[in-house]
């Protein structure tokens, strides 16, 4: 592309097409700095003068403060979240980010951009919301706010968080498989911690063994086809890996090559059947944890997909697929399938949303598997093109939209969790009369991931069918404006995808009106009566995401706009 | 597919705020509300703003001075402008276009003002006001609307939002939004009494009837879409989108027509959808003006009015003229039966229930005529043909706006005989209790429950106890029955005379010709024995002695309507029938107002046309003087001793008892006739309509129901087991132990590996 900035690492430019990362950077080195500051002094060897060594010791009163990392993080991710907003607000520039020997290493453009502002935003949500909220002795011990304040981990709690959105927005970025590994490493091995957080309980650290553990597996697979890749072309460049599949894909090492990347991406977006450590995790994860497990490391795991599997074994030609399509169909119906199935008849809370979250991957799968169907670049394959543009443009949409629901979601079950568990349906029982407001919430964040108008889930998932249809109709529409005959047979079998979805959404409507049904029209758990915990900050941030919701689901065309472009600019900027 | 871009979109001052017309009763609606669930039975809530009284009162004063200016700036500036528009786009939503990018979709509200708008939003605003202030005099006077009046206000201001809304939106489909709110309104208040199980049922029978019209409208709209690809009136009325559609698929656009006249069959409650207007009565009386006045029969009325550019287009010449037979003829037919129906009431309001269906009959015949004109003449090249479409579609437009002041009129006329009669019967009631032993003998008929303060035996000889309410049921009497130079006179005869023009062109419309001639006659007898009835003669007991004058709240918007009714001349003089109907005749600018009434007595009195001349005198005849003296010579009479009417009533009094008197004939063996019982029984339309619902409608539905359970339910039942039971199972494959979620990841690589490989 002709306006693609190249800047070499460090070099003019390097800081402000980087810096929601620099920002990060920076807000690390003080969480781990910060807190340590103290009175202490260090003595020069041999005599009695101390010198003011400012670490250690005594520390100042308000590095001594436990809240303190929670705001240094909140707002190191909120300002990153805002950079993001601002540069979109002034205008895209494309910048790539190449190495001294030309390698292209980062590549910053709308697609990158779109993902940072998903990851950031639902970590400075999650950070912010889990501000005063750290259970110190597991989840639903009742424990007074005093106790909540002087946890010592605070400070870990937010460098993982910190490191975590450095490893996604590295990942978003990537050009190159080694650093795209690395990102992803980075977030993993942050997330898996995170998830073992709560060490005093029993739960909280088998979770986050058992995620660990399978986890690790599914890297090493992906790492193993990513090594497969490497061996077969010579180079770890996207750039040079597209262009050689475009010549000679269809030969067994890269083919099993891919096969394995969709293994370790497969498990970040807990696509089925490598989402069964998912459940266990969000269910043992305090719940702003599940959250970002539920949004940004799917967005993650979405993110490495596309990148793997539209960019480097991109469709080759106008008439042919994707050779992943079977296969990647076969996934998104399983999966979106089985994790409505397994919601159902979930009592657990968190382990229905668990589920639920496994069925939108599904979903998201299905739109990514629907893109796959045409060679999405427009000067080729015309109107299909344009509507793979579409279906692209649904699935960042509905990825951005999903942090404000299933994030919100799960930040009402922090508030519930800080008071004695959310573990069971029953502990939602009468929140309507406890705390209504925070009931309509969850009503809301409900109805919008069972797809309701005028909520943001409603949009996204009516985006996403939309443009499955409209691909599996593909160049036929021309021909039946023109008076053509209409079979069904003649569409792209995508479409059935579509139709799967349209009958899973039908069916998730059960499990998350229960949740309804249960908050408005059941008493409240014996013991459970009155308000709940006090805390702004959680709800502040449940309202910043009704909000968002609500305004997405009426008026989200900016937004629209913004992925269209970002989709765009992943197809065109290339 | 149209384009959107036909409409001349003219900015003006007050158009801007226009939708504060609509929006600010909205609002007043939910503060009503609000407040009065919050300071319900507070003294001063209760005394000093009446319950939410003079919080609708000044929200209404504000709508209606809106109104006006909005209508003042339009006929000022009516030459050379069709309308004024103006759209606020409310909510866009982008979706996937046609072509490669999104499209937005916008749901705007709009303003669109043309002449139909601007009468009827006069009429609407007018009305609604006055009945806010008889309102006041009425609904708080009374012990048993005591802490609940708030409802009733919040509930009249919704429905005046509803119909100014509907009057003012831009589009077909918001006509229908504000047309099921209005629909709503009339639920509610209809039902204002819920307690008593009569109201309750005629709500529910209002609502379902007009809900019955309402699915043909929405068919009907569904249908207009799918030819014009949008239901805004810019779009839908634009020549060249009317053109194209004429082209291909008139008979489709004639059905779609049709069905949104069943729609408005139902609201304005014209045979055969008619059974609830009178059961509506149910409601309070400022209820009943509300609906018979200002509202909710005139949206029936828009609507139709609203048709209209299609039936005057070029291109559909000739093509949707049995449509305009069949509106004119459920006109004539619901004109003559409903007149025969009041004939036998005995219920002050449901005379005037009667009254209003045969009226706006009359105005459906009127518009139906007037648009098989439109559409059969070529009135775009030919200036006669011009003239008479103009004149016979003002012609009806000038009835509703005549008939809608007369019958609010009579409506809060009626209103106030029944409070003070009901006021009489609860001061005479008490003085019975406490009484020498003589209110033994009345305490059977008076008894607070079987006691009627509707029926009109219950009246008689009122006329010198309340001369302002006298006065104006008189005034609107005889606007309803068209007596010369009164008010409904300059319409109605308009309306008859096109009939005839019609049928002479085509025999079909001698039906619907005859049946307004003869309905002429009909109004004449049943308006004048209401009247009569009511105010002349002795007081048919001793309740009626004792009636009193009435409050100032009641009395005033009753003395603003009896003026508007009396210089119903001075409108018709300016030319209301050419400028209500087309703006190419401006307001004012071609005759003076002199000239004007002298046109108007000249063409109505000496016209030119002998066949005009005689049918005039005939219609004059039969409605002035067959009808009228009928009933005299049956319900007249003197007042009684020492009782003294106005001067201007006394020699009608005196001429009912002369003619009375000399004419009188027993009419026994007519009222016991096998005609008189089936017209007191609603010629048993309602009986063969819940014959139909219990044998036909509800033996489906049991049906249906019984299919729900077992077939529909069950099976929902049955697919909801097995998929918990299929959950169970999915749900156990997470067992729990990262040993088998490895060998699941095992497994799906080496599915994912068969898979490409198979394919590749």
């Amino acid at each position: 592309m002709s306006n693609i900035t190249t800047v070499e690492a460090f070099g003019d430019g390097f800081i402000s097409a980087l810096f929601p990362e620099l920002m990060l950077f920076a807000g690390l080195l003080l969480l781990i700095i910060v807190p340590n500051l103290g009175k202490g002094t260090f003595r020069i060897p041999g005599t009695q003068i101390r010198l003011p060594w400012l670490l250690g010791g005594t520390r100042f009163k308000f590095t001594s403060d436990p809240r303190l990392p929670a705001w240094i993080a909140s707002v190191t991710l909120g300002g990153a979240f805002l950079n993001v907003i601002y540069v979109f607000s002034q205008g895209l520039e494309r910048v790539v980010i190449v190495s001294e020997s030309g390698k292209e290493l980062l590549l910053v453009n709308g697609f990158s951009r779109v993902f940072e502002m998903i990851f950031f935003g639902a970590l400075a949500l999650a950070a912010f919301s889990s501000m005063n909220r750290l259970q110190v002795k597991g989840i639903g011990s009742r424990v007074s706010e005093h106790e909540l304040y002087n946890n010592r981990r605070q400070a870990d709690f937010y460098i993982l968080m910190v490191t975590c959105a450095l490893g996604m927005s590295v990942v978003a970025l990537a050009q190159d498989l080694f650093v795209l590994f690395i990102g992803l490493e980075l977030a993993s091995f942050s997330t898996y911690v995170l998830v073992a957080f709560l060490k005093e309980s029993k739960v909280g650290v088998e979770s986050g063994m058992k995620y660990f553990i399978v986890g690790s597996v599914a890297s090493g697979v992906g790492l193993y086809g990513l090594s497969m890749l490497y061996l077969w072309a010579g180079s770890l460049q996207f750039s040079v890996l597209s262009a050689a599949f475009a010549e000679s894909g269809t030969t067994a090492l890269p083919l099993i090559g891919i096969g394995f990347v969709l293994v370790g991406f497969g498990f970040k977006v807990s696509a089925a059947p490598f989402h069964f450590a998912a459940p266990d995790a969000y269910a043992g994860a305090i719940s702003p944890v599940a959250g970002v497990l539920a949004t940004a490391s799917k967005a993650m795991g979405m993110l490495g997909l596309v990148r793997m599997l539209l960019i480097v074994a991109a469709p080759e030609s106008s008439e042919g697929s994707a050779v992943w399509l079977a296969c990647l169909g076969a996934m998104a119906a399983i999966t979106m399938t089985w994790g409505n199935l397994a919601a159902l008849g979930s009592d657990n809370p968190k382990r229905m949303l668990a589920y639920s979250s496994v069925a939108h991957a599904g979903y998201m799968l299905a739109a990514l598997t629907a893109v796959g169907a045409w060679n999405w670049d427009a000067t080729i394959s015309g109107d299909a093109g344009a509507a793979a543009v579409a279906v692209m443009t649904a699935l960042l949409f509905h990825l951005v939209v999903l942090v404000a629901f299933k994030l919100g979601a799960f930040l009402v079950l922090s508030v519930l969790e800080s008071e004695g568990g959310a573990s069971r349906l029953s502990s939602l029982g009468g929140l309507a009369k406890r705390e209504p407001l925070l009931a309509v919430a969850m009503f809301i964040f409900m109805i919008s991931l069972a797809g309701v108008p005028p909520m943001a889930g409603f949009l996204s998932k009516l985006l996403v069918i939309m443009g499955i249809v409209r691909i599996a109709v593909g160049d036929m529409g021309a021909e039946i404006a023109d008076g053509g005959v209409f079979v069904l047979a003649d569409m792209h079998w995508v479409w059935w995808l579509a139709f799967l979805m349209v009958i899973n959404s039908a069916i998730s409507v059960f499990y998350y009106l229960r949740v309804v049904v249960v908050m408005f029209f059941d008493e409240p758990e014996e013991g459970r009566e009155g308000p709940l915990p006090s805390g702004w900050q959680v709800r502040l941030a449940i309202l910043a995401c009704v909000l968002t919701t609500v305004f997405v689901g009426l008026a989200g065309d900016s937004l629209i706009r913004i992925c269209e472009m970002a989709a765009q600019s992943l197809n065109y900027g290339w | 597919m149209a384009s959107k871009e036909s409409a001349p979109l003219v900015h003006s001052e007050w158009l801007q705020f226009a939708p504060l017309i609509i929006l600010l009763p909205m609002i007043a609606f939910a503060v009503i509300l609000f407040l009065g669930r919050v300071f319900n039975g507070h003294p001063f809530w209760k005394k000093n703003l009446k319950e939410g009284g003079l919080i609708a009162l000044p929200v209404m004063a504000a709508s209606l001075i809106l109104s006006l200016l909005l209508i003042s700036e339009f006929l000022k500036g009516n030459s050379g402008v069709d309308q004024i528009f103006e759209q606020i786009a409310w909510v866009n939503t982008g979706v996937w276009g046609g072509g490669s990018n999104i499209e937005s979709v916008s749901l705007g509200f709009g303003i669109y003002v043309d002449h139909v708008t601007v009468m009827l939003l006069f009429v609407a605003s007018f009305l609604c006001l006055l009945i806010n202030i008889f309102s006041i005099g009425y609904m708080n006077t009374d012990p048993i609307n005591d802490n609940r009046n708030h409802r009733f206000y919040a509930e009249f201001v919704l429905f005046c939002s509803g119909m100014l809304g509907m009057v003012l939106a831009d589009s077909f489909l918001w006509l229908f939004i504000f047309w099921e709110i209005m629909g709503l309104c009339s639920y509610l208040l209809i039902g204002f009494y819920y307690e008593r199980p009569s109201a309750a049922s005629a709500a529910k029978k209002a609502f379902l009837t007009t809900r019955i019209g309402d699915v043909f409208l929405m068919i009907g709209l569904v249908m207009l879409w799918d030819l014009f690809g949008s239901l805004d009136y810019a779009v839908v009325f634009a020549t060249e989108n009317i053109d194209a559609v004429a082209a291909n698929s008139a008979g489709t656009l004639q059905w779609a027509l049709g069905l949104m006249f069943i729609g408005a069959v139902g609201k304005s409650a014209q045979f055969p959808l008619h059974v609830w207007l009178p059961d509506a009565m149910e409601g309070p009386t400022p209820v009943s003006a509300l609906i018979h006045a200002a509202t909710m029969v005139n949206a029936g009325l828009y609507l139709v009015a609203r048709m209209f550019p299609f039936f005057g287009a070029e291109s559909l010449h000739g093509d949707l003229d049995d449509l305009a037979f069949i509106i004119a003829a459920i006109g004539g037919i619901t004109a003559v039966m409903a007149a025969a129906i009041a004939f036998v009431q005995m219920d002050l309001k449901k005379v005037l229930a009667y009254s209003t269906m045969s009226q706006l009959a009359y105005i459906f015949t009127g518009l139906g005529c007037a648009m098989y004109l439109a559409n059969t003449l070529d009135w775009h090249h030919d200036d006669d043909a011009h003239y008479i479409v103009i004149v016979a579609f003002g012609a009806a437009l000038f009835h509703l706006f005549n008939h809608a002041m007369a019958k609010g009129m009579l409506f809060m006329a009626s209103g106030s005989v029944i409070h003070e009669v009901h006021h009489a019967h609860h001061h005479l009631h008490h003085h019975d209790d406490h009484g020498d032993g003589h209110g033994d003998e009345h305490h059977d008929d008076h008894d607070d429950e079987h006691f009627d303060a509707q029926s009109m035996e219950n009246m008689g000889g009122l006329a010198s106890k309340m001369p302002i309410t006298a006065t104006a049921m008189l005034v609107g009497s005889a606007s309803i029955m068209g007596l010369p130079l009164i008010g409904g006179f300059w319409s109605k005869e308009g309306i008859i005379a096109n009939a005839w023009r019609v049928a002479q062109d085509d025999p079909r419309f001698l039906l619907p010709a005859m049946c307004v001639l003869l309905g002429a006659a009909m109004t004449g007898f049943y308006m004048s024995r209401m009247w009569f009835k009511t105010f002349a003669g002795k007081p048919n007991n001793e309740v009626a002695a004792h009636v009193g004058p009435t409050n100032t709240w009641i009395k005033t918007p009753l003395f603003i309507l009896t003026f508007v009714t009396l210089s119903s001349i001075i409108f018709a003089g300016m030319g209301f029938t050419h400028w209500a109907s087309d703006t190419e005749y401006s307001f004012l600018s071609e005759k003076n107002l002199l000239e004007g009434i002298l046109y108007e007595m000249k063409h109505a009195f000496a016209n030119s046309d002998p066949f005009f001349f005689i049918l005039t005198y005939i219609a004059i005849f039969m409605g002035a003087i067959i009808g009228p003296g009928l009933a005299m010579a049956l319900y007249g009479g003197k007042l009684a001793e020492g009782e003294e009417a106005k001067p201007w009533m006394r020699p009608i009094i005196a001429l009912s008892a002369w003619v009375n008197k000399r004419f009188h004939f027993d009419n026994t063996a007519i009222r016991e006739s096998t005609l008189a019982t089936a017209l007191e029984n609603r010629l048993y339309i309602d009986e063969y309509y819940d014959k139909a619902m219990i044998n036909i409608v509800a033996g489906f539905s049991n049906k249906v129901a019984e299919t729900d359970a077992e077939v529909i339910d069950g099976t929902v039942k049955a697919i909801e087991s097995g998929s918990q039971s299929l959950s169970t199972i999915v749900r156990s494959m997470t067992t729990g132990s990262a040993r088998d979620y490895i060998l699941m990841i095992a497994v799906g690589t080496l599915a994912i590996f068969l898979l490409i490989w198979g394919v590749a």
